[in-house]
């Protein structure tokens, strides 16, 4: 598992991996012996299999937030207060 | 070049750096935040991709995420406060905390810039360190320069919740569609009818076979970045989570401003002749 995620950070930084062909890096990863599961993450485009080996759970996209610039003024029943103005020199509300 | 060099004498005040990720794994993290993150006594992530946090456990020994304070149900902003609350905690135990958050830590990211507020109000010295964002990787991987028509951009509920103007002559993107329209802040997607509303919306603007760009980027460097071309009118049907960005291109020439232009004119004219 932790050869796979040095393998991603070697293709992550090198520009010649990162923008090699599917073919071109699933034959470097096998020369290197990497998991089954990464080899076919290139091979195929999922990544189903790769993130399994991981063990990964669903993460959420942190920092959802559906009002930026206005969080303080959470929405707890349903009701949509109007928005504060903004004040010069204040930046963050 | 590295020149090794004595190790600066620092007061064990507690501090706080927020850091941005970047959005690919190993592609995109700035040598600045990953010293960031290697000098922190704790470290805690918010990051969207499995992967991506265990490479940022290859970083540090300890590595706090973030994610188990998401609840379906749970409001949000919740959750985000317990984020404040936990980095704040440790720097008013006197240690070096670094928050590293996806992409931009300060682009839809609520938790780092209040940390950060907080913690200076509290005379405590606290930074925040660009990342790379999804915007950025957008602008790369669709050939989009926003200084060529301008651009919008809105976090797609904003622009339900309050009146806001669209300018269809320049390139309009919208964030987070796969939420668009949850008023509850304790959901983590809403559905085809929300999004009817928003084209309902954004067709006062746009024909409804005006050109939408549904785009994610990648995440790890074995991926390509996402990119679907659809017709507006398919925007509810289509599958998208809050990772999707959605860009509409212009659907109008920009108008010439002759009055504006007819003022500099004159004013060129007076320059010339003084």
């Amino acid at each position: 598992m932790s050869n796979t995620i040095e393998l991603l950070e070697a293709i992550g930084t090198d520009a010649s991996l990162r923008h090699a062909s599917r073919h071109e890096l699933a034959e470097w990863l096998q020369q290197l012996g990497a998991s089954d599961a990464l080899t076919a993450a290139v091979s195929t485009g999922d990544s189903a299999a790769l993130y399994a080996e991981l063990g990964h759970m669903p993460m959420q996209q942190p920092q959802v937030t559906h009002t930026p610039g206005h969080e303080d003024d959470e929405v707890e029943q349903g009701e949509l207060e109007p928005a504060p103005m903004p004040v010069p020199g204040q930046t963050n509300p | 070049m590295t020149a090794a060099h004595p190790p600066l004498t620092e007061s064990r005040r507690g501090k706080l750096a927020c850091v941005g990720m970047g959005m690919t794994l190993g592609s995109h993290l700035t040598p600045l935040a990953r010293s960031h993150i290697e000098q922190a006594d704790v470290v805690f992530a918010g990051l969207s991709d499995g992967a991506v946090e265990m490479w940022l456990q290859r970083m540090h020994p300890d590595v706090r995420s973030l994610q188990p304070y998401y609840a379906e149900g749970k409001s949000r902003m919740q959750t985000y406060r317990q984020w404040v609350e936990l980095m704040m905690t440790e720097v008013r135990a006197g240690k070096r905390v670094c928050g590293v958050f996806y992409g931009h830590p300060g682009i839809f990211a609520w938790s780092p810039h209040k940390a950060i507020e907080v913690a200076r109000a509290e005379g405590f010295d606290a930074h925040m360190e660009p990342g790379i964002s999804a915007e950025d990787c957008l602008y790369a991987d669709l050939g989009i320069d926003p200084g060529r028509f301008g651009c919008q951009h809105f976090e797609a509920s904003q622009l339900l919740f309050y009146e806001r103007k669209i300018d269809p002559t320049g390139y309009l993107v919208l964030w987070q569609v796969g939420l668009v329209g949850d008023l509850s802040l304790k959901r983590f997607s809403t559905g085809a009818a929300y999004r009817q509303v928003l084209v309902d919306l954004l067709s006062q603007d746009y024909p409804l076979d005006h050109e939408v760009i549904i785009y994610r980027a990648a995440t790890l460097p074995i991926q390509r970045p996402e990119i679907r071309r659809i017709a507006l009118r398919e925007l509810p049907a289509a599958e998208l989570t809050t990772e999707h960005t959605v860009v509409l291109p212009p659907a109008a020439p920009l108008k010439l401003n002759l009055a504006m232009r007819e003022r500099l004119a004159a004013l060129d004219r007076e320059t010339t002749m003084a």
